[in-house]
């Protein structure tokens, strides 16, 4: 076999090890300065009384006061909510684009449009949003003025929970579209034609088969659209102004101006979000393991 | 009366006719196979038996009942699909297991039926693993285990081997005809490969472009080829342009040469050009005199196939194949001397063209 | 009310008479519908509103005023100009880090590999607000190397070159995810290691190799990530405005403060514009878009 200059994987060289690491150097040296370091001072942060100690009292009332256990659980529920319906919506969707049997061109479209809501997130969401479901909002009209239908004064209100949900509902149900498509693609058609083979009816085969290959991705994907409300912060902000306390917006409080005076609780309450993203993360690699073992 | 009956079948995708008129006749406990090149329509005929695929003409009967409207969930047909199409959410017991489940029965009945079919299969110890854990070999006796737990009344396999390794897929092929054999069930089975075909098989359909060529056991098929294409497709052939000399007598000529053939030249009439096919194993050396079917050659080229060695000869301007089998004591002609060669009359093959 | 109920079972069963039997597995595509067109209606609807409220800033009359008025004002120009300055240096930096880093892990370190992946997941785990909280803390007091008495003279924050440098570096930080994966997908795609292999034995020498070999061929990924990264940036509202920093993003906020029509009209125009690039990365990619998800 000819000499190359790359060292291939098997053969062990005498050259120093370290020396090839400093290939990798920059992209180190980036992360830690602007990624690694600002984390471990939330980390180390989440410890330290305004004197420099180490205490554990952030962390205590990160877990006692009211209404930061509130706002964690505003946070909670609103991904949550928005995490299950739009993973259930944008499942629909896919499902309908794909195996559901519309034509075919409808698919690059839905597809499309997909791409651009999960990204049309922030300050011109909220505006859209205004501009619809608004005191004055398109849809609002609409449905006061053909349907006789006053939502604001029936108790709608954009600026709330509901408001918020229906906000973020634009941009998680086509992330779940975007990860969907792909996973009904791979169920493999003779997967169906061996179930109705063996006798199984078009439900069946859902129940039995497909649903089950599926719920991995499914579940994965809600989680990640769950991680994704869960930090959303300039949509929220621009919507409802941080009146709807989510644990984002208390943290943005926090840093324009010290509003708990005390550093160290603005720290841990970024240090709770972490956590509570990581776990997430977690749950999301943990069930795309099992999908990848499994359509090996 | 045929247990599986294939009555006038036709399917056509749009413009295309991609079967055309499929009549055939299969008995209780046979093995057929429709063997042919990609495209011929073999596996859409299949999966009209199966009933994935409506015939746009025609009838299927299986058992007496004609079937051709059913759902392919009501058939009561066991399929192997090439690409195995195991259930990868579920461990082996479980495939294998699913028809049964479907259909009710009780939790005792299915574990011993399942029992009984990983023991057909040569793998007891298997039960709880997962498709991904499984070799090709392994799945694809699994998907054959799953599609005969429900007792079929035929069995379909489409091309169940060709994603395997070639050692593989001959002891593979030997144990699904055992398999077949010691069950007695009706079996039609697609492959473009002939040697698996040949090996296994009751009887042969071949089939092009959506017809049948010929419908024969494999001696048959290989010996007495009917079309063309038949010829070509099955084994090695050498197939020469010849002319009629003598249509009484059966004499034709090839290049100055005079070849008597068996065959009838009916219909034919002198100075006629027809196709003929000699398989290389009928051609020989010529040991002792002989006046007829005598064609001198010279030697081109000599390959070492493994058990057989194939000679290149040439004969004027055509060339020929002549397989002998291998004998390490024996030597071999060299490359450039001449010599003569001959075959039987019964090995001259007139095709239809 | 018995009308539309009715009205929806009529539907259905017509739907379900033009159903054929076992040919495709096609079954009552009525439903298929039901989903797509509600689905489709929910994602136009607030396009159509931000649209036409758009379009109303003359009274009585439809007009384009909204947007002359918008794009004519000049700290929009100076703020839009800005990010899309800010969404350059930040694509190229990108680029000139990652690109690198990924080829030489691909060629020589594969066993950084994980760890490198793992930092790409970070940014996932640490959500804008949180990174911006970290960012600030950190450098608005003056860089010092712990345990001497080394530290530069100014923090960060307070110089202007500082900000700009700490503002690149967060977006880079967000676009990590994406970029990496990006150009990592297109160096397996186009199996850099044989095109490196190959290039040698012809005696091309590193650079040759970067430039007329490797990047060409990653022209795709590297499109689509800093479209991607590119529409990050200009929407970005978070590290913006925390730092200080005269972007679109906040901008655009200040101006929904103030004003009605050209805040709508600009969205409109955001969107028409994610739409292009979108559009872009589809039509480069062949289908495998990307997405960046909430903000």
């Amino acid at each position: 076999m000819a000499e190359t200059a790359l060292p291939s994987l098997k053969v062990k060289r005498s050259k120093p090890d370290w020396r090839v690491w400093l290939g990798v150097l920059p992209f180190f040296l980036f992360a830690l300065l602007f990624l690694i370091l600002p984390s471990l001072k939330l980390f180390v942060g989440s410890f330290t009384n305004d004197k420099g100690q180490l205490t554990l009292n952030n962390i205590l009332q990160l877990i006692t006061q009211q209404s930061i256990l509130d706002s964690y659980w505003l946070s909670i529920k609103i991904s949550a909510v928005t995490a299950i319906g739009g993973g259930l919506i944008g499942f629909l969707l896919a499902y309908s684009v794909t195996v559901g049997g519309l034509p075919k061109i409808l698919r690059p479209i839905l597809i499309t449009f997909s791409g651009v809501a999960s990204n049309f997130a922030g300050v011109p969401l909220a505006f859209a949003f205004v501009a619809t479901l608004g005191r004055t909002g398109f849809i609002t009209y609409l449905l006061s003025h053909f349907l006789n239908l006053k939502i604001y004064d029936a108790g709608f209100n954009l600026y709330s929970f509901l408001g918020l949900s229906l906000t973020y509902m634009y941009f998680q149900f086509p992330l779940m579209i975007l990860i969907m498509a792909p996973a009904l693609d791979g169920l493999k058609p003779e997967w169906r034609e061996a179930a109705e083979n063996l006798g199984a009816t078009g439900t069946q085969y859902w129940l039995r088969v497909a649903l089950p290959i599926l719920l991995p991705t499914i579940l994965g994907t809600m989680i990640l659209l769950f991680g994704n409300a869960f930090g959303a912060y300039a949509t929220a902000y621009a919507l409802t102004g941080g009146a709807l306390p989510i644990i984002t917006i208390q943290i943005g409080a926090q840093i324009r101006g010290d509003v708990l005076h005390n550093p160290g609780l603005g720290y841990a309450m970024a240090l709770g979000m972490v956590v509570i993203m990581g776990i997430s993360l977690l749950g999301y690699s943990l069930l795309q393991g099992r999908t990848e073992r499994w359509l090996k | 009366m045929a247990y599986l009956k294939i009555s006038n079948v036709s399917k056509q995708f749009g413009e295309n006719a991609v079967v055309q008129d499929f009549n055939l006749d299969v008995e209780k406990g046979e093995f057929v196979s429709f063997l042919g090149p990609s495209g011929c329509g073999k596996t859409t005929t299949l999966r009209m038996v199966a009933g994935f695929e409506r015939p746009t003409e025609g009838q299927i009967i299986i058992n007496d009942k004609e079937v051709t409207n059913v759902p392919p969930n009501q058939r009561k047909v066991g399929m192997v699909f090439q690409a195995y199409a195991l259930f990868p959410n579920m461990t082996v017991n479980d495939n294998i297991g699913f028809g049964m489940k479907i259909a009710r029965k009780p939790a005792d009945e299915i574990k011993n039926r399942v029992e009984e079919m990983l023991k057909l299969i040569n793998m007891e110890k298997y039960g709880t693993r997962y498709p991904y854990q499984l070799s090709g070999g392994q799945q694809q006796r699994v998907a054959l285990a799953r599609a005969l737990a429900l007792s079929p009344q035929v069995l379909l396999l489409d091309e169940p081997l060709s994603a395997l390794d070639a050692k593989i897929r001959v002891s593979l092929r030997s144990e699904i005809r055992a398999i077949q054999q010691r069950l007695g069930i009706t079996t039609v089975y697609v492959t473009h490969d002939q040697e698996e075909a040949l090996s296994i098989s009751d009887r042969i359909a071949v089939m092009y472009q959506g017809k049948i060529e010929q419908v024969g056991t494999p001696f048959e098929i290989y010996n007495f080829p009917q079309t063309a294409f038949v010829a070509k497709f099955v084994g090695t052939l050498n197939t020469i342009s010849a002319e009629v000399v003598d249509v009484n007598n059966r004499i034709l000529k090839i290049d100055g040469f005079q070849l008597e053939t068996a065959e009838n030249l009916d219909g034919r009439a002198n100075g006629d050009k027809v196709t003929i096919a000699i398989r290389p194993e009928r051609l020989n050396f010529i040991a002792q005199e002989r006046k007829a079917n005598v064609m001198d050659t010279r030697i081109e080229n000599i390959s070492f196939l493994g058990s057989v060695v194939r000679i290149q000869v040439s004969v004027g301007s055509n060339r020929f194949y002549m397989d002998t089998f291998n004998n390490p004591f024996l030597e071999l002609p060299k490359i450039g001397s001449t010599d003569q060669m001959t075959c039987s009359r019964e090995a001259v093959l007139v095709l239809k063209d | 009310m018995n009308l539309p109920f009715g009205w929806l079972q009529f539907a259905q069963n017509r739907f379900k008479r033009q159903q054929k039997p076992p040919d495709g597995r096609r079954k009552t595509p009525f439903w298929s519908w039901v989903w797509f067109i509600g689905g489709t209606l929910y994602l136009a609807l607030p396009l159509l509103a931000t649209f036409s409220f758009s379009l109303q800033m003359k009274r009585d009359t439809i007009s384009l005023q909204a947007y002359k008025s918008a794009f004519a004002d000049p700290a929009f120009i100076n703020s839009f100009l800005f990010s899309i300055g800010l969404a350059t240096v930040t694509i190229i930096a990108s680029i000139a880090l990652i690109v690198p880093t990924a080829y030489w892990i691909r060629l020589r370190l594969p066993q950084a590999r994980r760890t490198v992946e793992f930092i790409t997941l970070l940014p996932f785990v640490i959500p804008a607000i949180i990174l911006v909280f970290g960012l600030i803390r950190i450098y608005s007091q003056p860089l010092s190397i712990p345990f001497t008495s080394l530290s530069m003279g100014q923090s960060l924050t307070n110089s202007k070159y500082g900000t700009l440098i700490l503002i690149v570096a967060g977006y880079m930080v967000l676009g990590l995810p994406y970029m990496y994966r990006s150009i990592d997908t297109g160096m397996r795609t186009v199996d850099v290691r044989t095109l490196t292999e190959a290039a040698q034995s012809l005696g091309a020498n590193w650079y040759t190799i970067m430039t007329r070999v490797i990047l060409p061929n990653l022209r795709t990924a590297l499109l689509s990530g800093a479209l991607l990264t590119f529409a990050i940036v200009v929407g970005e509202v978070v590290l913006a405005s925390y730092l200080g920093v005269a972007a679109f993003g906040p901008y655009l906020f200040l101006l929904g403060q103030h004003r009605a029509f050209e805040p709508a009209a600009l969205t409109f125009a955001t969107f028409l514009l994610t739409w292009i690039a979108m559009g872009i990365i589809q039509l480069v990619t062949g289908g495998q878009g990307q997405t960046t998800g909430a903000h």
